[in-house]
């Protein structure tokens, strides 16, 4: 974040990005809910590089039973990083500081929207393993953990996504990819509630003004509602093609 | 649940007894088996393999590590495995499970015995070398994870691609050519129960039956095998095995 | 709040044919206060919250967990034996009890049973009651929101399934599907993953139908 010197690449030049997008456009972002067979729900994104697959289990019996509300269902949140899914060296196995924040940030998200009071002394699980990453992984996160959830028939009160907005050479442009992750001038991750409007998820790092703070949240609640539809999309094909194989196909 | 797994065998053995299986498959018939070689863009190597309901990826990374202090001239490979807790309301998260590492030592055993790498080629220079890591990430369970482990590191390994080296370090998303495969290694895994053998297990099979077998094997030869379970095997069952895995071994090589 | 209603489970199959549409958790189903299940009202509009066919006032869920109510018929399977009955295990996150008092016969560790739910309490304890016995068999699990469209409309899907298989079929409210006899077992599950992908549509008795008399042979 905010790297200066030689290697830093020009981020953005006469009105485009370092991979050509324009400040509002998204990534390709591409989802298949249904692509497990054990888990209650699932679904696959693609978002630029970043293929995820989020799985998720419940409610069933919260174990171990110190962690049982008699009020509502508690949810559980592990997102995780596939050794292999970096460009550089062999990742570790095991939740690391940063696995286990983001977890907490993400299961926090879904606190909000899962009406957990009908399954007292119960867990909903949520699964999130990052087979390949490429900047922006949280936010891929939340939207295919989403679709998991509504797949699973988790009742809630909204269908929710996220999207990060990020500060390159002066210029807000949603959605940074990896170069604009690594190199920009600020990185704002933020998910929500499309209903409602209301912000679930919110982080920041780097420098912005307040008014560079409004800009961004506007880009970022646009382009969440482009990803709605393509998660309502990605819900609605199990129904419109019903397949007895559920399937994982990676391109 | 122990009081499923009772009533599984009950069935299984009634079922088995008949000569037929519940999914109607013949004893000696693998369910669908589908390969995706190639899926992933910063992983080295990559592969998907699914049979039946089962699903595995396998990732492939390069790095550079000292070698073994008895192997100084031969570089490392390294294979692990996760049970993911997405896979199956059966895994959970914490350490490697016994399962996770029988799982990742058949396989490994597999690939290392066949000599299918030559990690000599490995060597870098004086306490420098490659060390090539397999991970085997387990994405849905519904049975027989080894054979569908094996196959999707095998297509994996055959995916994969040389680091580029310059000065000693991996310049990454650089790449010199394939990584040289002599063999390619198969498994076939075969339940037990009672005097009956079958095999690709099912989840519900496998809840059920007393004993598996599993044998790696080149075109040739047997390069390593694995019993599980308290069940038994004449040596007569262990050949006829052996039999049968050299011919489905054929039909497997060809998916690869 | 006014979401944790279930409608009565002969209404699914009217609704499966009736015109419909697909709606996601968090969709507007109306603009005022209205008593829909799996709904719920903020603001004075009215919210799914989950994916389901929503036609006319009804929203029914296309997936979802079993939720267990009071004379619910369901199939169990005994998970331990106590001093004063037994435990059931019956596809949901909470303790069934079927008390010794209740019944006849007795039952072994993985038996499986057809039940009825007596009571339900605040603390989610369940009481079986009208206990049977099943046959040995194979346990089918499908999603819970399935079965009352594996039943059909007067059991008449369930009824086809039993007299072209020769199965005995027990589908529980619960999820869980008993297939036993000397049937066609392997058949009498593939028609019931057929008729769970296929909840949703229209015209699927028909299509059951030719698959069960396609396969009926073999």
């Amino acid at each position: 974040m905010g790297a200066t010197g030689k290697d830093r690449p020009k981020l953005f030049d006469s009105g485009k990005r370092v991979d050509g997008r324009s400040v509002d456009s998204l990534r390709s972002i591409k989802i298949e809910a249904r692509v497990l067979n054990d888990a209650d729900g699932s679904a696959y994104i693609e978002w630029g590089k970043n293929k995820i697959l989020a799985g998720v289990y419940g409610p069933s019996e919260c174990i171990p039973r110190h962690d049982q509300s008699l009020y509502r269902a508690v949810i559980k949140c592990r997102y995780n990083m596939a050794p292999f899914s970096g460009m550089e060296e062999h990742g570790r196995s095991g939740p690391n500081r940063r696995s286990k924040e983001l977890s907490k940030v993400i299961k926090e998200a879904f606190e909000n929207v899962i009406i957990s009071e009908n399954f007292p002394k119960t867990q909903i699980e949520i699964f999130v393993e990052v087979l390949q990453s490429d900047g922006g992984t949280r936010c891929a996160a939340v939207t295919a953990a989403a679709v998991a959830l509504a797949d699973a028939g988790i009742p809630m009160k909204d269908l929710i996504n996220a999207v990060a907005v990020c500060k390159i050479d002066g210029q807000m442009a949603v959605d940074p990819g990896k170069e604009e992750d690594n190199f920009g001038e600020s990185d704002m991750p933020m998910a929500f509630s499309p209903r409602t409007g209301d912000i679930l998820l919110f982080q920041m790092d780097g420098l912005l003004s307040r008014d560079e703070l409004a800009e961004g949240i506007g880009l970022a609640r646009k382009a969440s509602e482009k990803i709605r539809k393509i998660q309502v999309d990605a819900i609605a094909k199990v129904y419109d093609e019903p397949k007895e194989e559920r399937f994982l196909v990676i391109k | 649940m122990e009081s499923i797994n009772e009533i599984k065998r009950d069935v299984l053995s009634a079922v088995l007894a008949a000569g037929k299986r519940a999914d109607s498959r013949g004893m000696y018939d693998y369910r669908k088996i589908v390969v995706q070689p190639a899926i992933l863009q910063n992983a080295e190597g990559s592969a998907m393999a699914s049979i039946g309901k089962s699903q595995v990826m396998v990732g492939i990374k390069f790095d550079i590590a000292a070698p073994f202090a008895d192997r100084q001239n031969e570089g490392v490979l390294s294979t692990s495995a996760d049970l993911l807790p997405l896979a199956s309301h059966l895994f959970e998260t914490g350490p490697p499970s016994e399962e996770a590492i029988e799982l990742a030592r058949v396989v490994d055993r597999g690939i290392r015995s066949s000599n299918t790498i030559d990690l000599q080629s490995f060597f870098l220079e004086e306490g420098k070398v490659l060390a090539l890591y397999v991970d085997i990430y387990t994405l849905d369970h519904d049975g027989n994870l080894i054979d569908c482990s094996s196959l999707a590191a095998m297509s994996a390994l055959l995916s994969a691609r040389m680091p580029k080296i310059e000065e000693g370090k991996i310049i990454r998303g650089e790449f010199a050519g394939k990584l040289p495969i002599k063999e390619k290694v198969v498994t076939c895994t075969f339940g037990k129960i009672g005097e009956r053998m079958f095999l690709d297990p099912s989840l519900d099979e496998e809840k059920g039956m007393d004993c598996r077998m599993t044998l790696a094997t080149t075109s040739e030869q047997l390069c390593a095998a694995q019993k599980g379970g308290w069940g038994t095997y004449s040596e007569r069952d262990i050949m006829e095995l052996l039999d049968i895995s050299m011919e489905k071994g054929k039909g497997l090589r060809e998916l690869l | 709040m006014m979401w944790d209603i279930r409608p009565e489970s002969n209404s699914y199959s009217v609704i499966y044919v009736a015109e419909n549409r697909i709606v996601m958790p968090g969709e507007v189903l109306s603009d005022k206060p209205e008593r829909i299940s799996y709904a719920f009202v903020d603001k004075g509009k009215t919210y799914s919250t989950v994916v389901g066919l929503y036609s006319e006032g009804k929203l029914v869920p296309l997936e979802g967990p079993y939720e267990p109510l009071p004379d619910d018929l369901i199939v169990g399977i005994i998970s331990e034996i106590k001093f004063s009955g037994y435990s059931v295990e019956i596809n949901c996150p909470y303790v069934s009890f079927l008390s010794s008092r209740e019944i006849r016969e007795r039952y072994d560790m993985g038996d499986a049973i057809f039940a009825r739910i007596d009571r339900v309490d605040e603390v989610k304890s369940i009481d079986l009651v009208d206990a049977k016995k099943l046959p040995i068999g194979r346990l089918v699990k499908v999603s819970a929101v399935k079965i009352p469209r594996i039943i059909g409309k007067k059991n008449s899907m369930i009824d086809m399934l039993i007299s072209a298989t020769g199965c005995e079929i027990s589908a529980g409210r619960n999820g869980y599907v008993w297939i036993a006899g000397k049937g066609n077992a392997t058949l009498a599950e593939k028609a019931i993953r057929m008729i769970e992908t296929q909840a949703h549509t229209s015209g699927l008795t028909d299509r059951v139908a030719a698959y069960l008399k396609a396969n009926s042979q073999k």
